[in-house]
């Protein structure tokens, strides 16, 4: 992996309710470890945690995705802080940038639309989208489970 | 140990559960619980985080001990192949990229199914824009099958655009 430079991404989403501690989270390691919890005490739900190993290609596209969405770009001085009902968190190394953003959950579009960073907001909204539709079909298809 | 989520300062109160995810005991049994190569991959994680020149955001602003971090059900190795492909629960999962945002997942069907049954295909969509997003996944359950679509299809043509073809899932972590 010698023309694989730096390169790290976690994503956090979960909130504390009657069903505890509830929460989705999921890291790509440099090396393409790829680790993911998902909990939820609701009818007695037990904790998930699965992990595996994905290819150079994997690595290389989920890069490219980043990349393209240029999250990296933007900033979450403007994006609402995490309340009751949730909190979300991206944190990406890719080269020799660093960003851990933090924010609450986004319900709706009509909640970026009148947000004070709608572009920056959108920009994170759909990447995370894609990102977790990204993971669902590798540790889906891997394990043969149904993620949430 | 701070938790990964912590909205309320501490106000409501949680049940608990067996692993102790709230508790501050759990941190301190966690932290005997990591094995040398965890501890490895965290200081590794860590100098990469170190090594970003430019910071953003407002995650610096706590440090947090990840719940990711914990202990995880690895899949269940099998000894006797020693190339490095990982079979998945139910087959072979190949990783495709470079597919036209344009194309359909009949036309990827069309490719792949030529070298058996394809169990499973995932083509998933831009949420943005609604095309593709430029990968798939396809399942099959012989690795011979997959391997020979590996062999013939990647670098192959589709719609105008080069695809690439690899193993999704590889035994030991990428070096």
């Amino acid at each position: 992996m010698a023309e694989n430079k730096d390169f790290y991404l976690r994503y956090y989403v979960g909130h504390k309710g009657k069903f505890g501690h509830e929460f989705l989270e999921f890291e790509f390691r440099p090396d393409g470890k790829l680790r993911y919890a998902n909990n939820s005490n609701y009818k007695n739900d037990t904790m998930i945690r699965k992990e595996c190993c994905v290819n150079k290609k994997v690595m290389d596209e989920l890069r490219r995705i980043i990349q393209d969405s240029e999250i990296i770009r933007e900033d979450d001085s403007l994006w609402p802080q995490p309340d009751r009902i949730g909190r979300q968190e991206l944190e990406i190394v890719m080269d020799d940038e660093h960003v851990s953003f933090t924010t609450s959950k986004i319900g709706s579009l009509a909640d970026i639309n009148n947000s004070k960073d709608p572009e920056g907001l959108r920009c994170f909204y759909y990447l995370v989208q894609d990102l977790k539709c990204l993971v669902f079909s590798l540790i889906g298809l891997n394990f043969k489970i149904k993620p949430i | 140990m701070a938790d990964v989520l912590d909205i309320d300062g501490g106000g409501e109160d949680f049940s608990v559960d067996e692993e102790g995810d709230l508790s501050d005991e759990h941190g301190e049994r966690f932290h005997q619980d990591i094995s040398s190569m965890e501890k490895r991959y965290q200081d590794s994680v860590q100098r990469l985080k170190e090594r970003a020149k430019k910071r953003k955001g407002r995650g610096f602003d706590s440090d947090k001990a990840k719940d990711i971090s914990q202990k995880y059900e690895p899949m269940a190795i099998d000894d006797n192949e020693v190339a490095i492909p990982q079979r998945s629960v139910e087959g072979w999962i190949l990783f495709v990229t470079g597919v036209h945002e344009e194309a359909h997942e009949e036309d990827v069907r069309d490719k792949f199914e030529d070298f058996g049954q394809i169990k499973n295909l995932h083509v998933n969509l831009d949420r943005r824009t609604g095309f593709l997003k430029g990968y798939a996944l396809v399942e099959y359950e012989q690795r011979e099958e997959a391997q020979a679509a590996i062999d013939v299809l990647n670098g192959s043509d589709l719609l105008g655009q080069i695809i690439g073809v690899d193993w999704c899932f590889v035994k030991e972590p990428l070096k």
